[in-house]
């Protein structure tokens, strides 16, 4: 093989796992290649939409100032949806996300972000090929040393497979399955265009500032949530569900997310605006437990969502800083390493500084949380239920309010001692 | 070695343009891409200079986002790139498009072949070819769909509206070929990363000399708004659907 | 001497160019390349009609003669039929001119030495409005003027002019028309890339025949895959149609299509992409597959 054709490292796909990895490589002079089937970084890739920017500052200091960024969260807000109604809470700290040296979260739109992170990396020295879809690893002597994208083959001491959730690079390497229904969820979203007065105006925002609102009881009581993150002149607007489950109900994911739009309490916030961009995508539900057993193999290191790094505690989902984190941990791995077969080793060790695992640890009891029966129809219910009996008044003695709302509980189909449970485990989760 | 171009223009992808209410457009979210066609005429290039032993060159003008469709331009397989820069490109007519063209072909200065494409994706004006020719005084042949090479003897079939026309030119020539001309490849990764390692020159506008004053002046530009009435059938059987779609065109007496 | 010149390898853009002359309150001049074009026109109401005479049968090689002939004539305005003939003509003309040419208008006029234009860009998303001033080029599409209706027959002048040698025709096949026309009838069932081969073509025949439409399709079906003919694709670099009834199968409604089907009276789309332009563009749609949808359809409308 000629030296044209060979690289140090071939990074599969330009998210914020590859540009994270592509990037520290490049600065420390290794010649990489990132490859990525869009025809531009981010094009096709679906998220949330809230970014923790301490993940840039790490990759290098000050990034953060440049970065493709929308709208800074100052607003958490949390939504419990029950039918037409709903309750809302807005946690609002004047100070808060301020930070220290860099802010904490922002908004951000994946095919500008994507963009311009690959756009870093690039200027570092990587090389990026974009609109090419690797289909296969070449394998040598038990070690992976190459990929394959059509005719054509490309070497290197180290392939790095950023591939996404549900890597296809993993399965190819032979270190995942097909994936487990029960443990990745899919994710709809739309990006609707509003003037940015008009979205500051209906979340109460601030020039530049934004909200992040996690959204309860839209799924049809099937395991998942919604969420809404404003953007500078638009608003991202989506839900994550257990795709089993949405088949059961015979209802389609795309039905159900029409309804949640049409809710009374969402959809004012929309009103007006233009859909410019819908998308649906798989997303890891599993935490901790969704990392695979071996995340590399001689010549090769998964990183990102393909090495199932998220974090989703119901109130929020973490992938992007994971993402790069983990990019950072594989480059630093490769850097430090004396040979391929000491870069895996290294790279767990790496993981483990950077705070990846001890992080995706300790928010692990979420998974069971989040499976509660009740958790996405009962409970925001009964909720409701509780405010509608706090907030009528008819003229009529009013009743115990701890009567009422054991009355309340039974009426939804729940018993004190599932709450109670219910309670420990978020508890013991925390 | 003789150079053998292909012209070829970054364009707004028209699939991103934004009709406002008033009819006003908005091009803010538009993409760049190489016009549709071009695809063709540089693999045509590319094929021609294959034959005639010449070098292949891709030749564009255009403001500062054409340097974007470099990459894109020369994993399709020219050798070279070649981009006339200038900010005045935005304002450019067909009659300046041509000469800034033209001046740059001279400049290149041994060139045996130019191929255009039948016509823009954004303008469609199909002027810019014969325009060329006109400004080097160089033979032409339009709405090429075969082409052949012989020693520099080309012979083109023309598809005009109502014949098929065989022709003979010797080279110097400009070309305009129909996108069925060929079949333009999709790069691979080896040419997406060989785009990366070819010489490009940049001609700044000032060089050629030419004057950038349009002789066309643009008085306004509207979105065309379709107004139709939009019902869609999505959900549902697909017999139910077609007998909701056979009674509205019943009620609509169309039948 | 001034006035409106004109070329058109179509004998009907010819009467129509002249009518748009005589609109402009300009003395209409008719280019010809032949003295049998010239005698063919000779009583449509031109006030001059030119034979320009040289070597070659190729009149896009007299593109030089022709705008040496408008500059000596202080010409107004060159306006040229709309045909891939006239088209490359038209432009070599004003590349020698370096003159200011607007291509296929969709409205002209001309004013007190003012061109006033209005074409199509971006597929036909936008139009623009342009001017020019001076002696110009523009090209036009068949019939966006009436005929003339005719007059006296004027005397034909021959110049003598040198044409452009080095492009030699060496053969002519002419191309068939097959006589069905579908700009003129009243249903036309188009067909996309959609359609997975030739043979399917049935599938919309099956719909035309109860329906008594005409089949048309999209560029690609004609020019790429030549599974109908060329004079069958709609669009803007073909038919332009305004039927009753616009029936669409696999076709995903780009621009370009699009703009050959605005003034149908009612547009029908199906398709398997919920998200097809061709959506937008349609008074009724069914997003699925045709190969279900269309003999269903067909079933359906046997009796209406
Ligand atoms: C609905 C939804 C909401 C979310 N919300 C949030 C949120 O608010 N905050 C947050 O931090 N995280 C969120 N996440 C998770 C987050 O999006 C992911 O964790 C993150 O994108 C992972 O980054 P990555 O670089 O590993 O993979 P991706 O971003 O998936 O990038 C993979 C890249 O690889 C490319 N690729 C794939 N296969 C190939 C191939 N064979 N050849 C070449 N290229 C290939 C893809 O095109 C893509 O560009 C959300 C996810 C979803 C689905
Ligand atoms: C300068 C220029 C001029 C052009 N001029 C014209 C013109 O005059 N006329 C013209 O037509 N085009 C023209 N084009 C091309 C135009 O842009 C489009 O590429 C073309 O119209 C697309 O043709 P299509 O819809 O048949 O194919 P596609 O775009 O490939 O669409 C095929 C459709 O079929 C659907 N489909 C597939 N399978 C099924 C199924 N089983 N059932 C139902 N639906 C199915 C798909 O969802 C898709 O929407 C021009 C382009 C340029 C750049
Ligand atoms: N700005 C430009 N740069 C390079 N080539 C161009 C440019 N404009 C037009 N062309 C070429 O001329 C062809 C016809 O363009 P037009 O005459 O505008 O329809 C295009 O398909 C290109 O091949």
């Amino acid at each position: 093989m000629s030296e044209e054709e060979k690289f140090d490292v071939i990074i599969i796909g330009a998210g914020p796992a590859g540009s994270s990895c592509a990037y520290t490589l490049a600065r420390e002079g290794k010649s990489v290649l990132m490859i990525e089937r869009g025809d531009t970084p981010g094009s096709k890739n679906v998220t949330g939409g809230r970014f923790y920017t301490y993940a840039l500052e790490m990759l290098d200091s000050g990034l953060y100032e440049e970065a493709a960024l929308e709208r800074k969260v100052t607003h958490e807000q949390i939504m419990l949806l029950s039918g037409d109604r709903s309750i809302s809470i807005d946690y609002h700290e004047p100070g808060f996300n301020t930070g220290g040296e860099a802010p904490m979260s922002y908004t951000i739109l994946r095919a500008n972000f994507d963009e311009w992170l690959a756009e870093k990396a690039e200027e570092m020295g990587a090389m990026l090929a974009c609109g090419i879809r690797v289909e296969e690893l070449i394998e040598r002597d038990g070690k992976i040393v190459g990929v394959r994208a059509g005719e054509d083959e490309m070497y290197a001491d180290v392939v790095v497979a950023a591939d996404g959730v549900n890597s296809f690079m993993a399965q190819k390497a032979g270190l995942i399955k097909d994936i487990e229904a029960h443990t990745v969820g899919v994710g709809v979203k739309e990006v609707i265009e509003l003037p940015a007065r008009t979205i500051e105006e209906r979340f109460n925002l601030k020039e530049g500032e934004g909200a992040a609102r996690m959204i309860l009881g839209c799924t049809e009581g099937i395991h998942g949530g919604g969420f809404l993150y404003t953007n500078q002149d638009s608003i991202s607007l989506g839900c994550v569900f257990m795709p089993a489950k949405a088949a059961e109900r015979g209802k389609t994911i795309h039905e159900i997310f029409q309804d949640f739009k049409m809710h009374p309490s969402i959809h004012p916030l929309l009103q007006g605006g233009l859909t410019v961009e819908y998308g649906a995508h798989l997303v890891s539900e599993a935490g901790y437990r969704g990392i695979p057993r071996k995340i590399y193999r001689e010549g090769f290191l998964m990183v990102g969502d393909a090495a199932g790094f998220v974090i989703n505690t119901g109130y929020s989902i973490r992938g992007i800083d994971l993402a790069m984190l983990s990019g950072i941990a594989a480059a630093r791995a490769i850097i430090d390493a004396e040979n391929t077969a000491e870069v895996g080793p290294q790279y767990l060790k790496e993981l483990d500084e950077i705070k990846i695992i001890p992080a995706m640890k300790a928010a692990d009891g979420f998974f069971d949380v989040l499976e509660t029966p009740g958790l996405y129809d009962k409970m925001p219910n009964l909720a409701n239920d509780v405010f509608n009996n706090l907030f009528t008044v008819d003229g009529g003695v009013p009743g115990s309010i701890k009567k009422d709302v054991m009355r309340l509980i039974k009426e939804n189909g729940l018993s004190m001692w599932q709450l109670i449970k219910f309670g420990l485990k978020g508890v013991k989760s925390l | 070695m003789s150079y053998i171009i292909a012209c070829y223009k970054w364009v707004v992808d028209e699939a991103d343009i934004r009709i406002n209410p008033d009819l006003s457009i908005d091009t803010k979210k538009s993409k760049g891409k190489i016009s549709d066609y071009d695809k063709n005429a540089i693999e045509a290039a590319v094929q021609a200079a294959n034959i005639l032993g010449g070098k292949s060159l891709g030749l564009t003008f255009g403001g500062p986002e054409t340097r974007l469709s470099l990459k894109d331009a020369l994993s399709r397989g020219p050798a070279e790139g070649c981009w006339i820069s200038t900010g005045e490109a935005a304002k450019a007519d067909a009659a300046v498009t041509a000469k800034a063209l033209a001046a740059a072909i001279q400049k290149i200065s041994d060139v045996s072949l130019v191929f255009c494409a039948e016509g823009a994706s954004d303008t469609y004006a199909r002027q810019t070819a014969p325009r060329i020719g006109a400004i080097l005084d160089w033979p032409v042949v339009t709405s090429v769909s075969k082409l052949d090479i012989e020693g520099s003897t080309l012979t083109a079939v023309r598809k005009l509206d109502d014949c098929l026309q065989t022709v003979k030119v010797d080279l110097p020539a400009v070309v305009s070929v129909l996108p069925e001309i060929n079949d333009a490849p999709i790069p691979g990764l080896k040419a997406v990363l060989a785009a990366g390692k070819k010489p490009v020159t940049e001609i700044k506008a000032e060089e050629l000399g030419i004057d950038f004053s349009p002789k066309t002046d643009v008085t306004e530009i509207k979105g065309y708004l379709m107004n139709r009435k939009n019902i869609i059938l999505s959900e549902g059987e697909a017999a139910d659907k077609v007998k909701e779609l056979a009674a509205y065109l019943r009620k609509e007496g169309v039948l | 001497m001034a006035g409106i010149y004109i070329y058109s390898d179509k004998k009907d853009i010819v009467a129509e160019l002249i009518n748009f002359a005589k609109e402009s309150e300009k003395e209409a001049c008719v280019i010809t390349f032949k003295q049998e074009d010239a005698e063919a026109i000779k009583d449509f109401g031109a006030e001059k009609i030119y034979v320009l005479k040289g070597s070659s049968q190729v009149p896009e090689n007299y593109g030089k003669a022709v705008a040496e002939l408008l500059k000596k004539q202080d010409a107004d305005l060159f306006a040229v039929g709309a045909t891939a003939r006239g088209r490359d003509i038209a432009a070599r003309t004003a590349g020698y001119l370096d003159c200011g040419m607007v291509s296929d208008v969709s409205s002209l006029s001309y004013r007190e030495g003012t061109v006033i234009s209005q074409r199509m860009m971006y597929g036909g998303t936008v139009i623009q409005s342009e001017e020019l001033k001076g002696l110009c080029v523009v090209t036009v599409p068949a019939g966006k003027f009436e005929a003339a209706v005719g007059g006296e027959t004027v005397e034909i002048i021959t110049i003598d002019v040198e044409a452009d040698s080095r492009v030699r025709l060496i053969e002519t096949a002419p191309v068939l028309r097959e006589g069905t026309d579908i700009t003129a009838v009243d249903t036309v069932i188009c067909v996309g890339q959609g359609l997975d081969k030739k043979e399917d073509l049935q599938l919309a025949q099956g719909l035309a025949d109860v329906l008594g439409a005409e089949i048309g399709c999209t560029r690609g079906i004609a020019e790429e895959r030549k599974w109908l003919p060329v004079e069958r694709y709609i669009g803007i670099s073909g038919a332009v149609i305004k039927p009753k009834l616009y029936i669409s199968m696999g076709v995903s409604g780009q621009v370009q299509h699009v703009v050959g089907i605005r003034d149908s009276k009612v547009i029908v789309a199906v398709d398997l992409n919920e998200k097809a332009p061709i959506f937008r563009a349609a008074d009724y749609g069914i997003v699925g597959n045709m190969y279900e949808i269309i003999p269903l359809l067909t079933e359906a409308l046997k009796n209406a």
